[in-house]
């Protein structure tokens, strides 16, 4: 007996020792490890199962709810689990509802208070589990169910029967979407022959209308294709290909004054085609596939027909792009007054090299910039010499690309008057405006002169600033709470300096380096475009690169030196810290255990320091507002108001 | 338990003692029951239970939403969970909506003794309703001066049809059922009386207890209380101190009155009792009180001792007849020889008892245990040596009341969180036997109501055997099953 007891006290001590590990943390979840310990010495005999139900109804009644909670989680773990557990736990099972849901009011959970509220709600939560589960062998679960629920009405998440009102809407959801679709199947069948009319007739009107260009090209065709078969024989095969393919674009139907009407028309069909006939029949494919009818046959009947009319709709279609007609009905769609296309095409061989990965609208707003600063640079010649001597450059292809370059580089300048007089070094005449002014105010100078001096300084371009209006990055840096700092300042954000450029998790990238790396990229690239001397640059970027060295270095012995100072002022003011401390403990003992609690707390987040309430602004406001003698003088001052006003009101009422 | 059923067989042990023994045994092993579900209609804190004398099967329970309901508390009205839990539903329930029925809160609720023709409620709107159980109608009502705290009436009673009415006035009415007027009003008291119980070992004697911490026992037949019961007279254990002169005589009444109320039920202390009772206690208060020459109806009426500090809220006669228990807002709980008027200083250890309210204590048919609410308890103490052998923990408010049904072995309790709880013993006491290579589940359950209490069924593998309980004698079986067991006709 007495090894018995002893082997039991062993066991006892070492689950509990590990509830005691597992309940004492911060987290939010018990130690999985922990868990998986407690769970197989449990596992291992009924002795174990005793002494945890005791263990655990100890934890439950520490006046913590960091404690109760996680010891909460460790019992509906082993309840779910084991029958002789369950049984324990049901004999005293209104005092560990009191303690994990708190309910009665001379108990209530103890502090911190949001883990304790997370405790109610996982305790209603279990006690729901546990009663739709064992609700029907343990009367203790039932009873204690069914007081918080009827008696206190304490408001359960009703798993189960969210679970089964989510079913029944969802079968209600499917149900009325089948009957939506039967509904459009009943009108399908009405409106078929309809819809299979409208479409016919267009189809219809389209070979009509293709039928009637067609005629022009079965002219050609017959011999272009003779042509083909006896220019085969000696040609090789690339030269073959080109001929195929100017051959096709000569087959392309032209549009011309004479059949302007028949295309017109043929594009007004196409367009019905690709926008209405063919997408309705799309809907009603589909509207066919999921419908589930009482006759199948009238649904297979009609599928079958919708289908060919899809293929004979997209056979069409497919034949009037041959054409060539959706290219200019989108070009209608899109810009139907705001360009026409000849002008475009104007500027077509110079825009189309550089812009052509742009939308077409797109690419006409860039040629009128580019018209505009054609202009504008023409202007600015004076201002621009080295682009001046470039300019007369004799080859005309290599002029052009060298404006196209001016170009997309020259300043926008904004129009004004001093434009007037740009680039002019004439004096000019004060007095010569046409008005004689005769002695009004005095002599008259007729030839007073203003030198071109003062001309030019008073017609400096005045620029207005204006705000650069592209997107501010945020600043991104990484925050206390995992997330990356969203403000977005220009350059410096008040809280984290100056804004650079980082990754995802908001390191900052060696700026230096990237720098570096761009700079001597952006100096390859100007220097590959401008042709110069490849020694010459070759030099330019060792020079580069040895500057980079040098200030590689500087940079990290100036880190270098900054460390260790740092260091020796952390050192000092340690230092005056502890004299400080020292001084202020030696007055009494108690101040010092105090002061080591601090120092614990700080160290790390205990259990204790959850207990700690976080002084709030409100707090420190309340403490300053709310304390008896700011509320009594305030009182007082309210009160003699009052009197005053009385007197003043009644002044002659005793 | 299989060999006491060999000893019995053998007859070495008597059938009465087999009997008491798988009683006792029963009432041990007594656990809140997940087989058994009261359903109550109640919607506010359950006052008083009772199960009526004659049946032992009909639960009567009084609310304080002015409701009384009826449960048959032997037959299920359905079943729960593939028939893993019996749920017994109210037969009817009396409430407001009634004719005649209680405004307020009903306090006490109990049987007619006779039968389960009638029941009487007394309620705080100051009526006592007597009500027809065929018909659910109220008979005779009587207006009370006050609240009414508590109703009583004798379970002995065959020459009178008394209720005793407790209520927030000093004087204990009793109303006459067959009359329908008071017939006495007993004054005494100085304060409200909030407990009562009849003596069950005479059908005149009346114990009240008061607000104002006294205990007085009424003779019906005369004027004034002939005993007020006095903490501060004390006695230890069960025999009073032995007097010279009272020494023969004390041990001659007290080995009757123990050999008759050991084991015997009510049925036969009826007989025999119920003259006796009243002689030997006044007598015995002449010899205490010999010295004092008063008017003897007038004897202790000017009485002020008090049994408690405060109100005494619960007082339980026991069975034989001879102790008293009394409970009250001091939370004590003390035990008192009728017999000397003395306190026995049994230590019921430190609890806690409601105090607002009238508590309904209950005792064991051997008198072993007491039945006590303890706020959200019931605690089981034994009677001698007031030690705790249980504690009952289901109800999530406090106990107002208990009842034990010495028949089924099972306590009923009633709380302020509206629900009836049983607590039956731990159901099919069972127990594997080897015999030759078979084993046999061996168990004795309680008999269903219609067999009446001389019989217990054995169950043999698949086969039920129905024992008398006395000789153990087997009269009959069927095939396992409660159904088929009702099915069968004897």
């Amino acid at each position: 007996m007495e090894g018995e007891g002893g082997e039991g006290g062993a066991g006892g001590r070492k689950i509990s020792l590990l509830i005691e590990k597992a309940t004492n943390s911060t987290a939010q979840e018990v130690d999985p490890r922990l868990f998986k310990a407690i769970k197989q010495v449990v596992r291992s005999s009924d002795d174990q199962v005793r002494f945890s139900v005791d263990a655990l109804m100890e934890k439950m009644k520490k006046n913590h709810s960091q404690v109760r909670y996680l010891t909460l989680l460790i019992i509906d773990e082993l309840f779910m689990r084991s029958k002789l557990f369950r049984s324990l736990m049901v004999v005293n099972f209104d005092q560990f509802l009191s303690l994990s849901i708190g309910f009665r009011s001379n108990l209530p959970l103890p502090p911190p208070a949001s883990i304790a509220s997370r405790l109610r709600l996982k305790g209603i939560e279990f006690l729901e589990k546990w009663n739709d589960s064992f609700g029907l062998h343990y009367r203790q679960l039932r009873l204690g169910f069914d007081y918080l629920k009827n008696t206190l009405k304490f408001q359960f998440p009703n798993r189960m029967e969210n679970a089964v009102r989510l079913q029944r809407e969802r079968l209600e959801r499917e149900a009325r979407a089948k009957e939506i679709l039967i509904g459009k199947f009943q009108t399908l069948t009405n409106s078929f022959p309809l819809i299979k009319n409208e479409i016919e007739s267009t189809i219809h009107e389209i070979g009509e209308c293709v039928r009637i260009v067609h005629p022009e090209e079965d002219t050609h065709r017959p011999a272009s294709l003779v042509n083909d078969e006896s220019a085969e024989e000696f040609r090789s095969s690339s030269l073959m290909q080109i001929r195929l393919a100017a051959l096709r674009e000569g087959e392309k139907l032209q549009e011309n004054s004479e059949n302007k009407a028949v295309f017109d028309m043929l594009r007004e069909l196409y367009k019905l085609l690709v926008s209405r006939h063919l997408p309705v029949v799309q809907d009603w494919t589909s509207v066919l596939v999921r419908v589930e009818p009482a006759d199948t046959k009238t649904r297979d009947s009609l599928l079958k027909e919708f289908i060919d009319i899809r293929n004979n709709l997209l056979s069409l279609k497919k034949r009037c792009e041959r054409l060539g007609l959706s290219v200019n009905i989108f070009a209608n769609e899109e810009d139907e007054d705001i360009w026409e296309e000849g002008k475009v095409e104007v500027y077509d061989n110079e825009t189309t090299g550089k812009f052509d990965k742009h939308g077409g609208d797109i690419s006409l707003t860039k040629v009128e910039k580019t018209l505009i600063e054609n202009s504008e640079s023409e202007c600015c010649k004076a201002k621009a010499p080295r682009r001046d001597t470039l300019e007369h450059a004799d080859d005309s292809s290599d002029s052009i690309r060298m404006k196209k370059k001016l170009l997309s580089e020259a300043p926008v300048v904004s129009w004004g008057s001093y434009l007037d007089n740009w680039g002019t070094k004439r004096d000019a005449l004060a007095n010569q405006r046409g008005l004689e002014l005769e002695s009004h105010w005095g002599r008259v100078d007729h030839d007073a002169v203003i030198p071109a001096e003062k001309i030019a300084e008073l017609n400096v371009q005045a620029s207005v600033y204006k705000e650069h209006l592209g997107e501010i990055q945020p600043c991104l840096a990484p925050l206390a709470n995992g997330s990356l700092c969203q403000r977005r300042d220009l350059k410096i954000c008040p809280f984290h300096g100056p804004i650079i450029a980082r990754d995802e998790e908001g390191n900052p990238i060696n700026e230096n380096l990237s720098t570096g790396e761009e700079s001597e990229e952006e100096a390859i690239s100007q220097t590959a475009d401008f042709d110069v001397d490849d020694e010459l640059d070759l030099q330019k970027v060792a020079e580069k690169l040895a500057k980079q060295a040098v200030k590689n270095v500087r940079t990290r012995d100036n880190e270098e030196e900054k460390k260790q100072k740092a260091l020796k002022k952390a050192k000092v003011r340690a230092h005056n810290e502890a004299v400080l401390k020292k001084a202020a403990v030696a007055s009494t003992s108690r101040s010092e255990a105090i002061i080591e609690d601090v120092e614990m707390a700080k160290s790390k987040k205990t259990l204790a320091s959850m207990l700690k309430k976080k002084v709030t602004r409100k707090d420190r406001i309340a403490e300053k507002l709310l304390n008896s003698r700011v509320t009594d003088t305030a009182i007082r001052q309210l009160r003699q108001g009052e009197e005053a006003s009385y007197r003043e009101n009644y002044p002659n009422q005793w | 338990m299989w060999k006491e059923v060999g000893d019995r067989e053998a007859g070495r042990i008597r059938p009465r003692s087999f009997a008491s023994r798988i009683r006792s045994h029963r009432v041990a092993s007594l656990q809140l029951s997940n087989r058994k579900d009261i359903v109550t209609p109640h919607r506010g804190a359950v006052n008083s239970l009772q199960v009526d004398l004659t049946e032992g099967r009909y639960l009567l329970s009084g609310a304080s939403d002015g409701s009384a309901a009826v449960y048959d508390v032997q037959c299920p009205t359905d079943y729960e969970g593939a028939g893993l839990v019996a749920k017994h539903r109210h037969l009817f329930v009396v409430d407001k909506q009634v004719e005649y029925g209680h405004k307020y809160a009903i306090s006490s609720a109990i049987w007619y003794p006779i039968d389960t023709g009638l029941f009487v409620t007394g309620s705080f709107d100051h009526y006592i309703n007597v009500w027809d159980t065929n018909t659910t109608q109220v008979v005779i009502n009587f207006k009370m001066p006050g609240k009414v705290y508590r109703t009583a009436m004798s379970s002995l009673a065959t020459s009178h049809m008394l209720i005793a009415a407790g209520t927030e006035d000093v004087q204990v009415r009793l109303c006459d059922i067959s009359s329908g007027a008071f017939t006495h009003t007993l004054s005494g008291h100085r304060d409200g009386i909030m407990s009562m119980d009849w003596s069950t070992s005479s059908e005149w004697v009346l114990v009240t207890g008061g607000c104002d911490g006294a205990i007085r026992f009424w003779d019906i037949r005369r004027a004034g209380s002939f005993l007020v019961l006095d903490q501060s007279q004390t006695q230890f254990g069960r025999r009073p101190p032995l007097l010279e002169k009272t020494f023969m005589k004390g041990l001659e009444t007290r080995a009757l009155s123990s050999g008759q109320s050991s084991a015997n039920g009510r049925a036969t202390q009826k007989k025999t009792n119920s003259g006796s009772g009243v002689k030997h206690l006044s007598s015995s208060r002449y010899l205490r009180k010999g010295a004092q020459r008063l008017h003897p109806g007038m004897m202790s009426s000017h009485s002020r001792a008090t049994a408690h500090y405060g109100a005494v809220t619960g007082l339980k006669v026991t069975a034989d007849g001879m102790y008293l228990l009394s409970a009250g807002s001091d939370s004590r709980l003390r035990l008192w020889d009728i017999e000397s008027g003395c306190n026995t200083l049994v230590n019921f250890g430190a609890m806690r008892l409601q105090t607002g309210k009238p508590i309904q204590l209950a005792v064991s048919d051997d008198s072993a245990l007491i039945y006590v609410p303890c706020m959200t308890s019931i605690k089981a103490l034994e009677m001698w040596s007031g030690r705790t052998s249980m504690t009952f923990r289901g109800h999530y408010e406090s106990v107002n009341c208990c009842w034990f049904s010495p028949q089924d072995q099972e306590l009923y309790t009633g709380s302020n969180d509206r629900q009836i709880l049983v607590w039956s013993p731990s159901v099919s006491y069972s127990e594997e036997v080897d015999d030759g290579n078979r084993k046999e589940q061996i168990s004795v359950v309680p008999p269903p109501p219609h067999l009446g209490r001389r019989s217990v069924l054995w169950r043999l593998g698949f086969f039920v055997e129905f024992r008398e309980i006395e000789t153990c004698k087997p009269f009959n079986f069927c095939l396992e099953g409660l159904e088929e067991f009702r099915r069968i006709q004897f």
